[in-house]
């Protein structure tokens, strides 16, 4: 599980590349791109539990609609998520996951940019081999 | 950077980018910039605006104004009119944050008196006006009254307290675009939504607090109409929009429009430039939902002036009417609305997507409030934190050239990991103090990103716009307090 920030693609918003050996694990890759740029990881504690199930047309789209979640749990519940574990269908068209967090402190947490939406620009998902790999742009 | 050799120049700040430049193109485009400012342009603004030009019912020309750059599908700085019949609506076209926009208000108080308060002045701002990752905002309201809020905007604010009575009439459209349709919110959108009316956000959005720069008072006649009557006068500028409410509309309908072009047999170069045709039951779904956050945004924007106008009247022991704190004007720069504008011949109702751009309407338009009708609309531009902003406003070339639009603000040039690493967020804000700016940010990551190396000179870009006549000068406003979500 891994991700790296692509400075040049976009540069009013953030975009990054996840990859992963399994299409769960790019899934948590993601999700955790996407909570190093909301908050520093290191100042979150794990405190609070989410299970979230997602059903959709495809795996592009159940990406899209999984990290669309998350930004949804942090404007509505005030949550931020450190721990991701997350398991695809094989189909690619569902989901299960578990997402460990606590609510936002302003005290204590490093927090980061807002995060407002999952774009559409160079979203995919991508198999490679023995590689999952994902482009992730986020509308800050 | 752009190639621009099969560009026509028009005049030394407009370029046409003929049809034949790419397959496709229904109309021109047009390209506001001096020649420096067209060949700093990143490509993507050329490949996009050409792009634009492409869409079904474009009427006349699409425009690149001079602060263009990328954006998703349609640059932003961006203006594209479209036929109600034959023409489109596109989410690309509006932007993410739907109604981001600017919002300027007076007061009578001059620099000398504002300065030895400053720091408890913008600290009491940050605390009154939640800024920042996931906040929330003071305002409670209920379901039935977030509806009225997406229908009426800042006249339901006025109604429940939260506005002076002269506000609504100082707002564009009059503090809420009509055609608002609640029923095509998401329940996403609506959760996200409702907590967070009266904050800022983050990103590039701001709340500062301005001096009149005597220096750049181009126009101190024009100025007096606004109230700005003293060189040194203090002003305060909001620069936010729909929050995470317009962003989940945006979001929900890109995917309902992704199913749509099939339907329609719409064919697009970007799948971020995803429409409907304004006539469709989609298109109409998307324009009511959007309407309902531009009415979102408006109320946004009133709340925190509130709140801006509590902040002054603890800190100076006086009313806010004493302190005479109304509002200029507010304007929208992320919409698409329904106006009538001349043009080939013919007198008609078009959609006017502005991305990143700004309305400017010229002198005798009946949409502009009686004060300012004979002097054309306010048209604020906002600047990068260090650099300043300006306040101009609309003309009658501008209704004849661009369907009444101008610029919006400068433009990054530098990505956000590109400018953290030149800078880091402690060491702006202590070099920002050294210059007369007391900034208060929500993350000193946030700030660094925001530090002016990382933007377009707004000052070139509003020459231009001023020289191309489509807005004109009146004065420039230097920052000297400013909240940083």
């Amino acid at each position: 599980m891994t991700f790296r920030y692509l400075p040049d693609v976009a540069l009013a918003d953030v975009a990054f590349e996840a990859e992963a050996t399994s299409l769960g694990g790019l899934f948590e890759s993601c999700a955790l791109a996407v909570t190093d740029i909301m908050v520093d990881p290191a100042t979150l504690r794990a405190t609070v539990g989410r299970d979230i199930a997602l059903e959709s047309d495809d795996a592009d789209r159940l990406l899209y609609d999984f990290l669309t979640e998350l930004i949804i749990a942090k404007d509505v519940d005030s949550l931020l998520f450190r721990d991701y574990s997350v398991e695809v269908a094989s189909d690619g068209r569902s989901l299960r996951a578990k997402a460990r967090g606590e609510s936002i402190d302003r005290e204590r947490h490093s927090l980061r940019n807002d995060v407002k939406a999952v774009t559409m620009h160079m979203f995919g998902i991508r198999h490679e081999g023995d590689r999952w790999r994902a482009t992730i742009v986020l509308d800050i | 950077m752009a190639q621009t050799s099969s560009f026509k120049q028009l005049s030394d700040f407009s370029w046409e980018i003929p049809q034949a430049y790419k397959p496709g193109m229904n109309v021109p485009a047009k390209i506001y910039a001096t020649r420096k400012l067209l060949e700093a342009m990143d490509s993507g603004v050329i490949e996009q605006v050409t792009n634009v030009a492409c869409l079904p019912g474009i009427v006349r020309q699409a425009y690149a104004m001079a602060d263009a750059h990328w954006g998703y599908g349609f640059p932003i700085g961006g203006v594209a009119a479209f036929d109600l019949e034959k023409g489109v609506i596109s989410p690309g076209g509006i932007g993410f944050d739907i109604n981001c926009g600017m919002r300027l208000i007076r007061t009578n108080l001059t620099y000398s008196e504002v300065k030895p308060k400053i720091k408890e002045l913008v600290d009491l701002i940050f605390k009154l006006v939640p800024a920042g990752v996931g906040v929330k905002g003071f305002l409670r309201v209920s379901e039935p009254q977030f509806d009225e809020i997406m229908k009426y905007g800042v006249k339901w604010c006025a109604e429940n307290g939260q506005a002076w009575e002269d506000d609504p009439a100082h707002v564009e459209e009059g503090g809420y675009i009509k055609g608002a349709d609640p029923s095509k919110v998401s329940r996403q959108a609506r959760t996200r939504g409702i907590g967070q009316l009266g904050t800022l956000g983050s990103g590039n959005h701001y709340l500062e607090i301005q001096v009149v720069d005597p220096a750049r008072h181009f126009d101190p006649q024009l100025a007096r109409h606004f109230g700005i009557v003293q060189e040194d006068q203090v002003l305060v500028m909001v620069h936010c929009g729909s929050r995470g409410f317009g962003h989940q509309i945006g979001s929900d309908y890109l995917r309902v429009f992704d199913g749509a072009m099939k339907r329609y047999g719409i064919q697009v170069k970007d799948r971020e430039l995803a429409c409907a045709p304004f006539t469709s039951k989609e298109g109409k779904d998307y324009y009511g939902a959007m309407v309902c956050a531009a009415n979102m945004a408006f109320t946004n924007r009133q709340i925190i002036v509130q709140r801006v106008r509590e902040a002054f009247s603890k800190t100076f022991h006086r009313e806010a009417e004493a302190l005479d704190m109304h509002l200029i004007y507010d304007v929208c720069h992320n919409v698409a609305k329904v106006e009538r504008h001349a043009y080939d011949g013919t007198n008609a109702d078009v959609l006017v997507h502005r991305k990143g751009a700004t309305r400017s309407f010229g002198p005798g338009h009946p949409d502009i409030p009686a004060p300012y009708r004979d002097i054309g609309q306010p048209v604020i531009i906002g600047g990068s934190m260090e650099t300043g902003s300006y306040l101009l406003v609309g003309t009658q070339k501008a209704m004849a050239e661009t369907f009444g639009s101008t610029a919006h603000g400068s433009g990054r040039t530098m990505s956000r990991t590109a400018a953290k690493r030149e800078v880091r967020g402690a060491e702006l804000q202590r070099k920002m103090l050294d210059r007369g700016i007391y900034v208060k940010a929500a993350t000193m990551d946030g700030l660094a990103e925001e530090a002016g190396m990382a933007y377009k000179d707004i000052s070139e870009v509003v020459e231009t716009m001023d020289k191309a006549g489509i807005s004109k000068k009146v004065v420039a406003l230097r920052p000297v307090g400013n909240i940083k979500g």
